[in-house]
């Protein structure tokens, strides 16, 4: 028997700043881009399609703090949000506010000389792809939809002039892609031309609309027309079908679709920052009203010693909350829903929520949330696994407002019952909506400090999941000990359900895990030691199948995910 | 800072002026000049049916003669003795090595001016934008196509199906209770123009488009109708911000549109704004209920565990309630061209 740790080698207890890497600190940082040192406090806000989240971070003690946070509809002034949070600290802490000069005394208005940190996520944008063949049209497809553009696609092949001038009309298009191989490809070569006059066109009808030309497009037929586009050269589609994440054609549709306020893309920074300060493999699992992201970061070490950390993003907009135009979305909803509720009923709930997203928050509303959050991470994970992979990761992140629509232990049930990998793995969720704004600051190493500074306030730590494969189900599987700060606790194991052992946030220990058989935690074994951090939820072993296996009949599974939302979520039913 | 009532979403009640865009495409033929005045139930162009792609060869070039620019209608053109086969009428989607290709058709349907303004743009193939003289009623979506017709507005509690009848042909009736798509297929039937509801059911819109696809496609077809959906999928009652709209509007010409999606009213009614403190609770137990705003309410937790920020409401029916800000809403007023 051997003794191994997968997975969960840190914890979310942060190190200070003195272990952050040194790096080039901007010596007048810009408003706006910056925390700016000489300020006691910033303000965070994430405009967010369906949420406008702000945050106060002040300096106390020397250290960045989190001092207040909310989060209102979209659409409120965030003026408004701001008066509130330094309104909240004056109630909350009048020494605190009076510290960072806004006690009772400074005036009703929020100070404007502190720095605001501001990211954006607008609706997504969709995209036309005309190609010349269908087999470039799916590759720019896959870039395209990769990239956070909503896509309606088709190629030359197959596609009459006619329908391809009304494909890129519609209403609602902001963007024409046209693209061919590079080289061309032989049934590429007479069709480059002929779709470049058809772009122009196109551009004709519809001045102001942004032209992409990707691979060896001639740019001539766009000049000649009266008013010519600007057009935007990009790479050329390479690779096959599903190598997204060496796509740089991907990178610049990104790019251009998003500005450098676009919160997906500031995640992405700031995941980078996290890989590095934390020293741990870093899973950001977003979901939004618009669209959908999945960030892995992972740390490394240059040849000259310093930390660094590799990032890949892939954007996925038919993951987006209660999006339920794909085939079977409704479906896998009503899979996770735990009250039964008709299906046209159903449909109609989901598409009021796509309109108003912060109506019938209480009682099943928040029930039909969580289970429309399943569905979305599912479609997300199905979206970016075959580029991303479905390997361990040592703490998954949910950010984006549906992840704070749902109690924190109840988020941490619904990454359980999805993300189906087995390992150990902490969970927290980005409570404060910090880390796209934070993720705007340009400069690395001030980013790291400030996350490093922020510490335990940066994320809510939710706990641990524990997920073997390879059980038995409905049988004595092993044994779990404990142990946290001095203390020592033994729980026998049964296959087929989900142990939860309390473990408190900022708490952490050693679980050592003795299985009867073997099976896989990470590496294959029967013995296993692994570094456990607590959380709402605390420690969750889950010894249920991977993928996950629930009965056919609506009334039981219902009845068995109410039992395991109900150990999680107590308050559901009150 | 009115007592923090920013905190609570505004919704735009009334545009002022509204810019909307008819939707045209490639082969529909445009009758306005831009700059033009036009009048509701004016033909502003003529809508192709099953366009087709022509391919034909370019004319050769004259001395003054050069490329002309994709989406311009082009006259047919008669065979000519050679090589030269003619072409039909039609609209150029472009040239290339000396073919034309062109989109063609019958243009049997004529789209007409929703309400009275001035023809602001013209893109071929794509949208006619129009500035309209009145305000416009903000909604969520217009299902089928845009019309104009006298406001008629049904009593809340009366029933679609008998008070629906031909005495209200080329009328847009508001339809305050429950609605279905049987009642808004007899609604087409009996020449209405159009309705306006508070909320519509995903079972009956995909009923009523598969309704209208029906007609579509048929030799006879019947004329527009629009359906105007001010709120959502689940039923609710108008706001009374919305509801005094459309008693005031009752019985002149009004406009149904779907970019943006409006009720347009006409220039000349004077029409009553909310008050700015005027709050409407559009979900929870409290759904439908209207009040007066006093102030925020703090964090509290909800029933099912959620936390969220409220706001303190003195409803009309004198209780004074705390209600989370994300099930209010209220109106701002006026809202600048939209």
């Amino acid at each position: 028997m051997s003794s191994r740790s997968p997975g969960a080698a840190g914890s979310l207890v942060l190190p200070g700043p003195a272990s952050t890497p040194t790096g080039h600190r901007d010596p007048s940082p810009t408003l706006g881009t910056s925390t700016d040192d000489r300020q006691p406090a910033f303000f965070t806000l994430d405009h967010g399609t369906a949420t406008l989240a702000g945050a106060l971070v002040g300096r106390v003690d020397r250290r960045w703090r989190l001092l207040a946070a909310a989060a209102l509809p979209a659409g409120s002034n965030p003026v408004a949000l701001q008066g509130l949070l330094v309104d909240r600290l004056r109630s909350a802490d009048p020494a605190c506010a009076a510290a960072i000069g806004c006690g009772p005394g400074e005036g009703a208005e929020p100070p404007a000389a502190w720095p605001r940190l501001r990211t954006t996520s607008a609706p997504t944008p969709t995209i036309a792809i005309i190609a010349a063949t269908e087999r470039t049209c799916a590759r720019l497809e896959e870039a395209a939809t990769g990239a956070g553009w909503n896509v309606v696609a088709g190629g030359a092949e197959r596609t009459d002039p006619l329908a391809l001038t009304r494909l890129a009309t519609r209403p609602g298009v902001e963007a024409l892609l046209v693209g061919v191989a590079d080289p061309p490809d032989a049934d590429e070569r007479e069709v480059a031309t002929e779709l470049a006059v058809a772009a122009a066109g196109i551009a004709a009808r519809r001045p102001g609309l942004r032209i992409f030309l990707a691979g060896p497009v001639p740019e001539a037929p766009l000049l000649d027309i009266r008013q010519a586009p600007i057009t935007v050269r990009l790479p050329a589609p390479a690779g096959a079908p599903g190598e997204l994440a060496a796509s740089t054609l991907r990178a610049a549709l990104a790019a251009a679709r998003g500005g450098p306020d676009d919160s997906r893309r500031a995640l992405a920074a700031a995941a980078g920052s996290l890989a590095r300060v934390l020293g741990l493999r870093v899973e950001i699992l977003e979901i939004g009203l618009s669209g959908a992201a999945r960030v892995v970061a992972s740390p490394g070490r240059a040849d000259d010693g310093r930390i660094t950390a590799t990032v890949e993003v892939i954007e996925a907009p038919g993951a987006a909350l209660f999006r339920t135009d794909r085939p079977g979305s409704i479906d896998r909803v009503d899979h996770w829903f735990t009250q039964g509720l008709d299906r046209a009923r159903l449909r109609d709930r989901l598409a009021e929520l796509a309109i108003a997203p912060w109506r019938d928050l209480d009682a099943d509303g928040a029930l039909l949330r969580a289970a429309a959050l399943r569905g979305a991470v599912e479609r997300l994970l199905a979206a970016t696994d075959p580029v991303l992979g479905h390997g361990g990761v040592d703490l998954v992140i949910g950010a984006g407002g549906a992840w704070s629509a749902v109690p924190g232990p109840a988020a941490a049930h619904v990454v359980a019952d999805v993300v189906r990998r087995p390992g150990a793995v902490q969970v927290a969720i980005d409570h404060a909506r910090l880390l796209g704004p934070i993720g705007t600051i340009a400069d690395d190493a001030e980013r790291d400090a400030l996350l490093a500074d922020l510490g335990e306030d940066l994320l809510l730590p939710l706990g641990t999941i524990v997920m073997p494969r390879g059980l038995r189900p409905n049988r004595p599987a092993g044994t779990l000990i404990l142990e946290t700060g001095g203390a020592r606790s033994e729980v026998e194991l049964v296959a087929g359900g989900l142990t939860l052992v309390d473990l408190p946030p900022g708490a952490s220990g050693t679980a050592e895990l003795a299985f009867r058989g073997t099976l896989e935690l990470g590496p294959r074994g029967r013995r296993f030691q692994v570094a456990v951090s607590g959380g709402l939820a605390g420690l969750m072993l889950d010894l249920r199948d991977i993928p996950l296996r629930l009965p056919e009949r609506p009334d039981r599974r219902r009845e068995l995910l109410g039992t395991w939302e109900r150990g999680l979520w107590p308050e559901r039913d009150t | 800072m009115t007592g923090w009532l920013e905190l609570v979403p505004a919704r735009g009640l009334l545009v002022q002026r509204p810019r909307i865009r008819l939707e045209l495409q490639p082969g529909d033929r445009v009758t306005a000049v831009v700059g033009e005045a036009v009048h509701a139930g004016e033909v502003v162009a003529e809508r192709i049916r099953d366009p087709r792609l022509v391919e034909a060869a370019a004319p050769p070039d004259g001395p003054d003669q050069g490329i002309p620019l994709p989406g311009t209608w082009l006259p047919g053109e008669h065979a000519r003795a050679g090589r030269h086969a003619g072409a039909p009428a039609g609209e150029l989607l472009f040239e290339h090595a000396g073919r034309r290709r062109l989109a063609t058709g019958p243009h049997p349907d004529r789209l007409h001016a929703p309400a009275d303004g001035r023809v602001l743009e013209v893109e071929p193939g794509v949208a006619l934008v129009l500035e309209i003289h009145g305000p416009g009623l903000a909604a969520t979506e217009l299902l089928g196509e845009p019309h104009s017709g006298r406001l008629v507005v049904l009593p809340e509690d009366s029933d679609p199906r008998l008070a629906l009848d031909v005495a209200l042909a080329g009328a847009v009736v508001v339809l305050p209770g429950r609605v279905d798509a049987e009642a808004l297929a007899r609604a087409r039937a009996m020449g209405i123009h159009g309705a306006v509801v508070g909320s519509l059911a995903e079972r009956d819109r995909r009923d009523l488009a598969a309704s209208a696809a029906r007609q579509q496609a048929g030799p006879h077809r019947l004329a527009p109708f629009g359906v105007l959906v001010i709120g959502g999928y689940l039923r609710r009652p108008f706001a009374g911000a919305v509801q005094s709209v459309l008693d005031a509007a009752a019985g002149a010409v009004v406009g149904l549109v779907g970019d943006p999606p409006l009720l347009l009213l006409p220039a000349d009614r004077e029409l009553p704004l909310p008050k700015m403190d005027r709050i409407v609770v559009r979900g929870g137990p409290e759904a439908g209920r209207e009040g007066r705003w006093l102030g925020p309410g703090g964090l509290r937790r909800v029933r099912g565990g959620i936390t969220a920020e409220t706001g303190l409401v003195a409803l009309d029916d004198g209780r004074t309630v705390a209600i989370p800000i994300g099930e209010l809403e209220r109106f701002a007023a006026l809202v600048a061209n939209g």
